[in-house]
């Protein structure tokens, strides 16, 4: 039995070494994305293009205006014309956001327990549109201040932040990167191991022969999980010295955990492997099985517990949000297996429902 | 003519045939437009908090039940042991922790500045942010109540009146569809296209269509076409979807965007025709390809807004004909846009389609002749 499963994995081994475009790609890939997202993945936004409209002209809308220009989110730029060209602003993207201040600013401002100015924002972005509200109001707010009597706190409201003290963001998404290149890598490889065999007419082949179906699987299985852990270890070891995450945990814990994972991501790229009977279709639905929702619904970027409950009941089905949990909480927490027996456990449930799932299917396409 | 038209019949019949194609092609737009568009969202809601009051006087009941009249944190313990709050934040429980002292309420009337605490997992740097932010503003709005109002108003104080044009309502839905479009019409036209080829390769059906009276020109069209045909069902399919579900519409004009797609498609064609030109495997297509796909996405906006990238890769993005045609979509169906605002994306945009394209094609003749 060794002996055969050995056989099958030299072969898929070989299939994939020749195939050396692929083999680049699948280590060049994971390199480019942790740099590119490391770098790029920001989701504060500066130098925001504000137009201001004043009609006051006045010290004190002036005055008004500095407060802005002295944030480092926003870059003033004084319009002469009427507001009715915002809209051709916002449409060139030459503005962000408009403030218009009303002629009657400085009277107001001197008598009216109120004063009111328009902020008009182009909210097809609409997280963009909420900062810069955010920023604008904040901004305000200081200026109010200034003018008013100011309330000190009566008490002190003393921060420790914990794991991640600077609040960096490669800390948190690097160990994320790892589970999604993991996932799509795993996922995408194996969905075609089997539906090529099964296009290209060499199943029956490898049917007739003495070799038994669980042997075909586990042969198919063995060089993509070298291959994913391998490209898993290169990533890893790539954000701990490009992006200096720290690594809390025990590095056996991780890698044990790891294997887990790149068995489930394995299993579902198997699965679907048994069901769809062509190659096209088997990407397609790897891809959009795994990218997507990964990306939404693992806790990658979005936090889970701020989604809607309907998504946050659909994520438990996302592996990739156990593997998160695990891998931020061993390299920046040094959580140990009993703290992470839940999601581990998860994990593998998962596994054995798809593995069993699709060695299930697989000997129903030997019978017919 | 005919010889093209019976080739995509040909192209269209196996597409069809597989019934899973069809399921997928169908559903999956369905599935990602409802993830998407309701997921995205930077807002932080539901902060596991866990709360310990050591003081339990009037001021700190009241600080507590602001805590949890607040659906930005979900209060999940009380719990007044350092040690059992930092597991549990450790576990993964809880992400903050709020620690009054005893005597508060005493040392606050005595007006000793009394300390309270609070502890926060830091990992998720942007939610952590955040929430600080609420916590401080919930104990601001506090210490104000607590304070013997002054009588004088010295100055007015300035208020927003905030108008979200284009988006009223901040609906995420109405931003993340353009992007979503954007991803079919690429996956459909590039990768499907070039896998497509290269399976009459992979299993040895190109030299039969290669002996065949078919022109070379003819072959590569009737490839071509019927994934430009279906990219625009999926197009329409997406709108019709996007109208039912999210109750988007497309401000601009329908013939604008049609437009501005179908010259997207130059670029896309051509990189699926030239992908297919030098590889030999659908495996190797479909890397390639997806190598290209992921790049132009996560490059173009999608995901990470450019604007708020390093000016390097900023600089970058402007080589990548996917910014040009999210940008366009974006503008079209949200913000109305006439071509005379869309004119800086789509021009770029169309110069980069028509070279690919070229180069492509040139590519392919020399590889196949």
């Amino acid at each position: 039995m060794r002996k055969r499963i050995v056989a099958i994995a030299r072969k898929e081994f070989l299939h994939i070494i020749h195939d050396v475009r692929s083999l680049v790609i699948i280590f060049a890939m994971p390199v480019l994305m942790l740099i590119l997202f490391g770098y790029a993945l920001n989701l504060e936004i500066q130098n925001i293009n504000l137009s201001v409209f004043d009609f006051s002209r006045t010290p004190a809308s002036r005055k008004l205006v500095n407060q802005f220009a002295a944030s480092k989110y926003f870059s003033i730029r004084y319009e002469k014309g009427t507001p009715s060209t915002i809209d051709s602003l916002f449409l060139s993207k030459e503005a962000r956001a408009a403030l218009i201040i009303d002629k009657n600013f400085a009277r107001d401002f001197r008598n009216a327990p109120t004063t009111t100015v328009q902020l008009l924002v182009d909210a097809a972005d609409p997280n963009a549109a909420s900062f810069i509200k955010n920023y604008c109001n904040g901004v305000i707010g200081r200026f109010n201040d200034t003018h008013s009597t100011t309330f000190p706190l009566p008490f002190e409201i003393k921060q420790r932040i914990w794991y991640n003290p600077d609040m960096k963001s490669a800390y948190f998404f690097v160990p994320g990167l790892i589970a999604l290149i993991l996932i799509m890598i795993s996922a995408l490889l194996t969905s075609i191991t089997i539906t090529r065999e099964k296009e290209m007419g060499t199943m029956e082949q490898i049917l007739v022969s003495p070799v038994q179906p669980n042997e075909i699987i586990i042969g198919k299985v063995l060089p993509y999980i070298l291959l994913a852990f391998l490209d898993g270890m290169l990533i890893l070891l790539l954000g701990i010295f490009i992006f200096d995450v720290p690594f809390e945990g025990s590095s056996l814990l991780l890698i044990l955990l790891s294997i887990i994972f790149l068995m489930t991501a394995l299993s579902f790229g198997l699965m679907i492997s048994t069901i769809v009977s062509t190659q096209q279709v088997a990407m397609m639905l790897s891809l959009s099985a795994t990218l997507l929702p990964t990306v939404m619904l693992s806790g990658f970027i979005f936090p889970i517990n701020s989604m809607p409950v309907i998504l946050q009941y659909l994520s438990y089905l996302v592996p990739a949000k156990y593997y998160i949990t695990i891998i931020r909480g061993v390299m920046l927490k040094g959580n140990t297996l009993w703290q992470l027996i839940f999601p581990a456990m998860f994990l593998l449930i998962l596994t054995a429902v798809m593995l069993r799932n699709a060695l299930h299917r697989f000997n129903l396409n030997l019978e017919k | 003519m005919r010889q093209i038209y019976y080739l995509i019949r040909k192209e269209f019949k196996q597409i069809f045939r597989t019934r899973e194609m069809v399921a997928i092609i169908f559903g999956m737009p369905m599935i990602q437009m409802i993830i998407l568009g309701f997921t995205i969202t930077n807002e932080v809601k539901n902060v596991h908090l866990i709360i310990g009051d050591r003081d339990n006087s009037r001021i700190s009941r009241e600080i507590v039940r602001s805590f949890k009249n607040t659906d930005r944190f979900t209060v999940i313990a009380y719990e007044t042991d350092i040690n059992r709050i930092s597991e549990n934040i450790q576990e993964w429980n809880a992400q903050m922790a709020l620690v009054i002292p005893l005597h508060f309420g005493r040392d606050l009337e005595r007006h000793q500045t009394p300390e309270i605490q609070i502890l926060m997992d830091g990992l998720d740097g942007n939610t952590a942010g955040v929430a600080l932010g609420y916590a401080q503003a919930i104990m601001q709005r506090i210490a104000r109540t607590l304070q013997v109002p002054e009588p004088v108003i010295a100055s007015s104080s300035v208020v927003v009146e905030e108008r979200m044009w284009y988006n009223m309502n901040l609906d995420n839905a109405q931003y993340m569809i353009p992007g979503i479009v954007v991803v079919l019409l690429t996956i459909i036209s590039m990768m499907l296209s070039a896998m497509s080829l290269v399976k009459e390769k992979e299993i040895g059906t190109l030299e039969q269509l290669m002996v065949s009276p078919l022109k070379r020109y003819q072959l590569l069209f009737g490839k071509i076409i019927p994934f430009l045909i279906l990219t625009f069902i999926e197009l329409g399919l997406v709108m019709t979807f996007a109208r039912l579900i999210f109750a988007i519409n497309i401000s601009g004009s329908l013939l604008l965007l049609g437009f501005l797609s179908f010259l997207y498609l130059f670029t896309t064609l051509g990189l699926g025709v030239f992908v297919s030109a030098i590889t030999g495997t659908q495996q190797e297509a479909m890397f390639i390809s997806w190598f290209f796909m992921v790049f132009m996405l996560l490059m173009s906006g999608f995901f990470i807004p450019i604007e708020n990238m390093p000016p390097l890769l900023q600089h970058i993005t402007y080589l990548n004909p996917m910014r040009y045609i999210l940008a366009i979509i974006r503008d079209i169906t949200q913000k109305g846009a006439g071509l005379r605002f869309l004119l800086t994306d789509a021009v770029p945009m169309t110069i980069y389609g028509i070279i690919i394209f070229f180069l492509a094609v040139v590519n392919f003749h020399k590889r196949t002749a």
